[in-house]
């Protein structure tokens, strides 16, 4: 599965300006929004369901990098938002930084694969440090999807 | 010639062959303390030395310092997690533990050495304590790997012990000599030990730590010193306050072992060698002190009481003070093999020689000689067996990812960031590849390889070959990535791993994974991961578990006090990475990378 398949181009935020966990989710569902990609009815359930997975366990998955994620009934499809923060993002991760690169997915409830290969495709590619370099150092939302696209055609190890 | 000449003589020649025997120690599957005994015993004078040495007090002394200089240098080593991870069920073993020891032993003496029962529990309390010397240089240079909770608790337990079985001999002498009556006075005594030993402990440590980091000497060499000065005022503290000055020096060690000190290496490396010194020391000076001949005469009964201690008394505590704390079979029968003897039954049993008189002869003598054989059967057996012991049970772990050699920045002022000297193996990782390709993290950078006899600058081509030393300079925290890159490439623990890891708190519930990742987990949906994995295993998960199901793995990645899982690592592989073929949708972008300049 590739970044393509499920990152919505419109929902992309180079300069995210929250700098705690709650207000970067909301930016983030806010830019699904904005797309298109979720209806505004739904927005505040949405936000609700990635803070409670949240709850089990901070998605802040160490070298600056989190990947919030959830299901929700309302999305027909699995549809994903990227942000990257400069100042940093308070995450609660394990290894206690805060965050810079932030994935976003939505995922609907009957497509577990779908899923699970989403989030496994955004953690080995943020493995790549000079993708997460890259990414961090970008300044507009065509400049990161140009990297993602790189990503998807591996130009990037692993 | 001076007499103290002829005593720097033989001392040289009693040091050296100390360290000679260390090296023929493994090969002889023989802990090194016996093989110190043994060279006191001959140097003694029914050995080839003759040399005549009775002084109790003496050998009393000498074994306080040196237990006091092993003790500190324990605490030094110990570092604050494994501290966490062990305390609890170190701290039932190193009281309930002992108290149990010293009783059943104390029964068994009774009736095998036909003495009364108080004089039974002083031999009972005195061989009550494992030995921490003991236990940590056969942990340590055991070529043993164990699982970090087990080396842990045995490893606080051994350290922590000491005051008890102290407490319980100089308690059954003063009943024995009508000083004192059973009761409050006794359990005053205790409470004082364990009260005043820990707070000067504390205090000692915290305020060493504060001065040596803010004392700028201008000598390197005057730190290491400065510290032993700090134990030495701990332990002459604690006891002058009526504490035990044996648990305030190991926690004083751990205190300055645990905070970022000026010239650490340097103040660690120094204490090991105090700590190798000592040991060598007080094992001669007790091994010149006892006489084989009344050893064998108590051979019978004593190898009676060895059996009792080692098969009946060390596993029941064992058994009993790790109740609470889920350990499987084999590490409490590991745990109950471990219960080394060494220098503390031997410098307590010189107690009763000390103190007995006329009137109360407290068969000092007899007990002496009974404990000596006690803590060589122990430390020669349950020593000797610890390795096929480990591997009969399974305990044995893989060794951990290569401990590359630290160097010290030469700086008496604290910097941020390390030298590290990585020697690259045969199956390491880094073997074979170029610079470019190791996939070092930001933050660390390779200042120069030595090959041979050869410096070679580092450049993005140059390639890492095995029998390599490369030197890294690293900001802090990046140790542990870099220390992937150059572990073996077999190892699971140092591999890179294939995907990031969600950590989830232990407590999730299946039901909330199935809800959310649809996992083919089994079992009512209100059970804990944690349960999940512990039934999966078959006894309660510990650190490192894991387990597949379908694409997502469950790892327990922390575990806290008392071996309880706090963490549990998810991480989702779907697929071999990169098996897709390339250009399946869109050509690759031809323009320059945005943003950023060239790739470094």
């Amino acid at each position: 599965m590739d970044f393509a398949d499920f990152i919505s181009k419109k929902a992309i935020r180079p300069q995210l300006t929250a700098t705690d966990k709650e207000g970067a989710i909301r930016e983030m569902v806010q830019a699904l929004l904005d797309a298109g990609e979720i209806a505004e009815d739904q927005f505040d359930g949405i936000v609700q369901k990635v803070l409670d997975r949240e709850e089990l366990g901070s998605t802040g998955i160490g070298r600056g990098v989190a990947v919030p994620h959830t299901k929700h009934p309302s999305v027909e499809k699995l549809c994903g938002a990227v942000a990257v923060s400069e100042s940093g993002v308070e995450f609660a991760s394990l290894d206690g930084d805060p965050v810079y690169l932030l994935f976003l997915l939505v995922s609907p409830p009957d497509r577990p694969g779908d899923h699970l290969r989403a989030l496994e495709n955004v953690s080995r590619r943020l493995r790549d440090d000079q993708f997460c370099r890259f990414l961090r150092q970008s300044k507009t939302p065509d400049d990161i999807w140009q990297l993602l696209e790189e990503a998807d055609n591996n130009q990037f190890g692993a | 010639m001076f007499l103290i000449d002829t005593l720097i003589l033989a001392t040289g020649v009693l040091l050296l062959l100390g360290i000679v025997s260390s090296k023929v120690s493994s090969r002889l599957g023989v802990p090194v303390l016996v093989l110190f005994l043994m060279i006191g015993m001959l140097a003694g004078s029914e050995g080839i030395g003759g040399i005549e040495f009775e002084n109790y007090r003496l050998a009393h002394a000498i074994g306080t310092v040196a237990l006091a200089l092993i003790l500190f240098d324990g605490g030094l080593s110990t570092s604050m997690s494994s501290v966490r991870l062990a305390w609890k069920p170190a701290a039932m073993l190193a009281t309930v533990g002992v108290l149990i020891t010293s009783v059943v032993v104390g029964v068994a003496a009774m009736w095998v050495l036909g003495v009364s029962p108080l004089q039974g529990l002083l031999l009972g309390s005195i061989v009550g304590s494992t030995d921490a010397a003991a236990v940590f240089s056969v942990l340590r240079s055991g070529g043993v790997n164990l699982s970090r909770r087990l080396t842990s608790v045995l490893e606080l337990e051994s350290a922590s012990n000491d005051p008890m079985a102290i407490f319980l001999t100089i308690g059954c002498i003063e009943l024995l000599l009508g000083r004192m009556s059973p009761g409050v006075g006794l359990l005053g005594l205790f409470v004082a030990q364990m009260a005043i030993g820990t707070l000067c402990g504390l205090i000692g440590g915290y305020v060493a730590a504060w001065v040596v980091d803010r004392i700028e000497l201008d000598a390197s060499g005057m730190y290491p010193v400065l510290v032993t000065a700090s134990c030495f005022l701990t332990f002459g503290m604690a006891t002058h306050l009526g504490g035990s000055g044996y648990l305030a020096v190991y926690l004083a060690g751990l205190v300055i072992g645990n905070r970022p000190l000026v010239f650490k290496r340097g103040v660690r490396a120094y204490h090991d060698s105090l700590a190798w010194l000592s040991q060598i020391v007080m094992f001669v000076v007790l091994g010149l002190l006892c006489f084989p001949s009344r050893l064998w005469a108590v051979s019978g009964k004593a190898l009676l009481l060895s059996a009792v201690l080692i098969l009946v008394a060390r596993p029941l505590a064992v058994v009993v003070s790790t109740l609470p704390f889920k350990f499987s079979w084999r590490e409490t029968v590991f745990i109950s093999w471990v219960g080394l003897k060494g220098a503390v039954p031997i410098t307590l049993a010189t107690f009763p020689l000390m103190f007995a008189t006329p009137d109360h002869a407290l068969q000092a003598a007899v007990l002496f000689d009974v404990v000596f054989f006690i803590v060589v059967v122990s430390a020669v057996v349950q020593g000797a067996g610890l390795t096929p012991a480990a591997r009969w049970l399974g305990l044995e772990h893989p060794p951990a990812p290569v401990a590359p050699v630290t160097l010290e920045i030469s700086s008496l002022k604290h910097v941020e960031g390390e030298v590290v000297d990585y020697a690259v193996s045969a199956d390491s990782r880094a073997a074979g590849r170029k610079v470019k390709n190791l996939g070092l993290p930001e933050g660390a950078v390779i200042a120069m390889i030595a090959r041979g006899t050869q410096i070679i600058p580092p450049q993005g081509a140059t390639r890492v070959e095995a029998g390599d030393h490369v030197i890294l300079v690293l900001r802090p925290r990046m140790r542990t990535l870099v220390n992937r890159v150059f572990a073996p490439a077999g190892d699971s623990d140092g591999a890179l791993t294939p995907s990031f890891e969600f950590p989830l708190r232990a407590a999730t519930t299946v039901g909330e994974l199935i809800e959310l990742y649809q996992l083919p987990l089994e079992g009512p949906s209100d059970r804990t991961l944690v349960e999940a994995i512990s039934q999966h295993f078959g006894r309660y998960a510990e650190l490192g578990d894991s387990v597949c199901y379908g694409t997502v793995t469950l790892r327990v990645d922390r575990v806290g006090d008392g071996g309880v899982v706090e963490i549990i690592a998810m991480s989702v592989v779907t697929e071999p990475p990169a098996s897709r073929p390339v250009g399946k949708k869109k050509p690759p972008s031809k323009d320059a990378k945005p943003g950023p300049g060239p790739v470094a």
